[in-house]
């Protein structure tokens, strides 16, 4: 499966819809069950952050996901902001969110769902996550399937 | 998957029923809901999660912040969850340590903590 590219307005309405769509990419990728459940966690954790972040910052730039199969054997998603990272700034005075707890437990579950993860910045922060793909996990699919 | 929401009354103890996703985009009704029963005066709060499908972190610090808030009225909060999936959560982020869970609603109600 070639790298397929999703862009989303920054707005954690769509979170839910990434989480549809690349799931679907992975079952269709070959990635097992429930390390499907594992691969949903986290990227709604990456794309949630990167939403939060570019809405606390003004951003109106869409949110980019790419994922795909080109590394073989693995199942990969990056998730890239355009604003200032989730390093956890100050959260606005009046604020009602634990943000800190919330971006906090948030990375600890991309840490612990996906079986690589690189965390690097690219004028906003990019997030990389793979997926092992298990020996027994049919990846078949045509490009064209898709 | 929508959340759906409804509680009930099973002796001293209150049951919130929690289905479907629980994400950045739902949780903030599961806050608004813990709130209003803590604010009716609901502290002791048994949370079903049996039929939760998605539970992301915003979800767990919602769960979190209503149990600081039946923790200043002496209160208590336990969860009901039995999936795999969801339990995983609890475990890699710590949260088995903090929230009393059990297998089932009756095994909740008999915990008399």
């Amino acid at each position: 499966m070639d790298d397929v590219e999703l862009r989303l307005p920054p707005d954690v309405a769509y979170v839910g819809l990434a989480r549809l769509v690349v799931t679907v990419a992975a079952r269709q990728a070959g990635l097992p069950g429930e390390r499907i459940e594992d691969l949903k966690i986290a990227v709604s954790e990456a794309v949630a952050n990167a939403m939060k972040s570019h809405v606390r910052h003004g951003v109106v730039a869409p949110v980019r996901l790419v994922f795909g199969t080109k590394d073989p054997g693995f199942f990969a998603v990056s998730v890239t902001d355009a604003g200032s990272g989730f390093d956890p700034s100050p959260p606005a005075v009046g604020a009602d969110r634990d943000w800190a707890l919330e971006s906090g437990l948030g990375v600890t579950l991309i840490r612990g769902m996906a079986d690589a993860v690189e965390f690097s910045r690219d004028g906003g922060m990019v997030v990389r996550m793979r997926f092992s793909i298990a020996a027994n996990g049919i990846s078949a699919l045509p490009p064209s399937a898709m | 998957m929508e959340l759906s929401l409804n509680h009930r009354k099973e002796g001293d103890r209150t049951v919130l029923e929690v289905g479907g996703e629980v994400d950045v985009y739902t949780a903030p009704k599961l806050r608004e809901k813990l709130v209003e029963l803590v604010g009716e005066g609901n502290y002791q709060i048994v949370v079903d999660m049996t039929k939760v499908e998605f539970l992301d972190s915003t979800g767990l610090g919602v769960l979190v912040g209503g149990l600081k808030r039946v923790r200043s009225h002496d209160g208590s909060l336990s969860l009901v969850c039995n999936q795999e999936r969801i339990l995983k959560i609890f475990r890699i982020t710590g949260l088995t340590k903090v929230f009393p869970i059990h297998d089932s609603l009756d095994e909740a109600l008999q915990d008399t903590e």
